[in-house]
């Protein structure tokens, strides 16, 4: 057992664990700035229609929401079987069996936030319980973030995805067991106005299993 | 002005309350991802990246938490990440270089404790080296670890007397001398 003096000893000097310079505000300000100009550019060459024009649509929303529900649980459940030939990958050379695995690995934790991400807005639209939803969340925000950190996000539009999508599941991990209406329906507008659910159902391969037999 | 003022006129496209958002907030930012980081560069980046996430993400702030520790929850995200990846590929170059490990220096090498600490923090799992930082250094509570990690109060709690734990074994010769 250690005694008190070294435990405050470890105290002081912890003070000093890479003590910080003083903060170049204006330097990192002005890139901050220029970052966002450049992404604010990139995004105006494909401006995303606003989601508010399809809202005389919303039945027929929900009607897409619950189809995806089914699909998307379907995907979660189903008892995958080889596809008689694997399908390519789409990176215009045969990828190594590493590279493959991440995309497996990616497509996979894509399909599945798509599929909780549409149960959990259609649970929010019927009032359900959110209470299962925030440790599922915490699962999946840990498969995102070890996904971030790997050859998976080399790919900038994945890495996008990724992040955007790592600020929702961390959202939903937030939730207390009785959270507001309000912040719940921030969550779901979020999702829709930054396009992730329509991004992730891009990413998604369609079929019982693109990535079936990459390796 | 306070944080909801300030997020209002964001969102109303101020550019001067962006600005004023920044400076409210960049040093407690700074700080942290410095202490994580220890490197001028990549503390910057990842102060850089929280700002330009947050601004991004600032309409779907709640405000169930404090701004501070939104940014906060940002901020060691990515800085966790990062420190990830700069990790992976200097482990890559020293198995290439054959160079052996590094902060493992003999006893007669080591001047003081602060160094001895130092070198003890950096070699924490990540997940108590940030409660130990965003506590011990930089006094955050346990709430505001919870809420940026994402984990219970319970569990930063907990990871923070094992990384107590594993420091004072680490440094258990100063207790003899």
């Amino acid at each position: 057992m250690l005694d008190d003096r070294l435990d405050d000893q470890l105290r002081d000097a912890a003070k000093d664990y890479n003590d910080p310079p003083e903060t170049p505000r204006d330097l990192m300000w002005e890139r901050i700035v220029a970052e966002r100009a450049e992404k604010t550019d990139r995004s105006s060459v494909l401006p995303i229609r606003p989601l508010r024009h399809l809202r005389p649509l919303w039945w027929a929303a929900g009607i897409a929401a619950v189809l995806a529900l089914g699909i998307g649980l379907g995907r979660l459940s189903i008892n995958r079987t080889p596809l008689a030939a694997p399908a390519p990958i789409a990176t215009g050379t045969t990828p190594r069996v590493g590279n493959a695995a991440y995309q497996v690995a990616t497509a996979e934790h894509l399909s599945q936030s798509e599929a909780f991400l549409t149960l959990f807005r259609a649970s929010v639209r019927q009032g359900g319980n959110e209470q299962l939803a925030s440790a599922t969340a915490r699962q999946l925000l840990a498969t995102n973030r070890l996904l971030l950190d790997s050859p998976a996000a080399n790919d900038g539009k994945t890495r996008l995805l990724l992040q955007d999508l790592e600020l929702v599941l961390a959202e939903i991990a937030q939730l207390t067991p009785q959270p507001r209406s309000r912040d719940l329906d921030l969550i779901t507008e979020g999702l829709e106005r930054g396009g992730v659910m329509s991004r992730l159902r891009t990413a998604v391969p369609s079929g019982p299993s693109t990535t079936q037999g990459a390796l | 002005m306070d944080d909801q003022e300030l997020i209002g006129r964001v969102l109303a496209g101020d550019p001067n309350a962006e600005r004023a958002l920044y400076d409210a907030h960049v040093d407690r930012v700074f700080r942290l991802v410095y202490r994580m980081a220890g490197d001028l560069d990549r503390a910057q980046d990842y102060t850089q990246e929280t700002f330009i996430r947050a601004f991004a993400r600032l309409r779907e702030f709640r405000g169930e938490a404090a701004l501070s520790t939104w940014l906060g929850s940002i901020a060691i995200s990515i800085a966790l990440n990062g420190l990830r990846k700069v990790r992976r590929l200097r482990d890559r170059e020293v198995a290439l270089d054959a160079v052996p490990p590094m902060g493992r220096m003999t006893p007669e090498a080591e001047p003081d404790l602060k160094v001895r600490l130092a070198q003890a923090i950096d070699g924490l799992p990540d997940g108590y080296r940030a409660v130990f930082v965003m506590h011990d250094v930089e006094g955050y509570t346990h709430e505001e670890i919870a809420t940026s990690l994402g984990v219970h109060p319970g569990t930063s709690k907990a990871q923070l007397f094992r990384a107590r734990a594993r420091l004072r074994d680490a440094l258990a010769d100063f207790a003899k001398e």
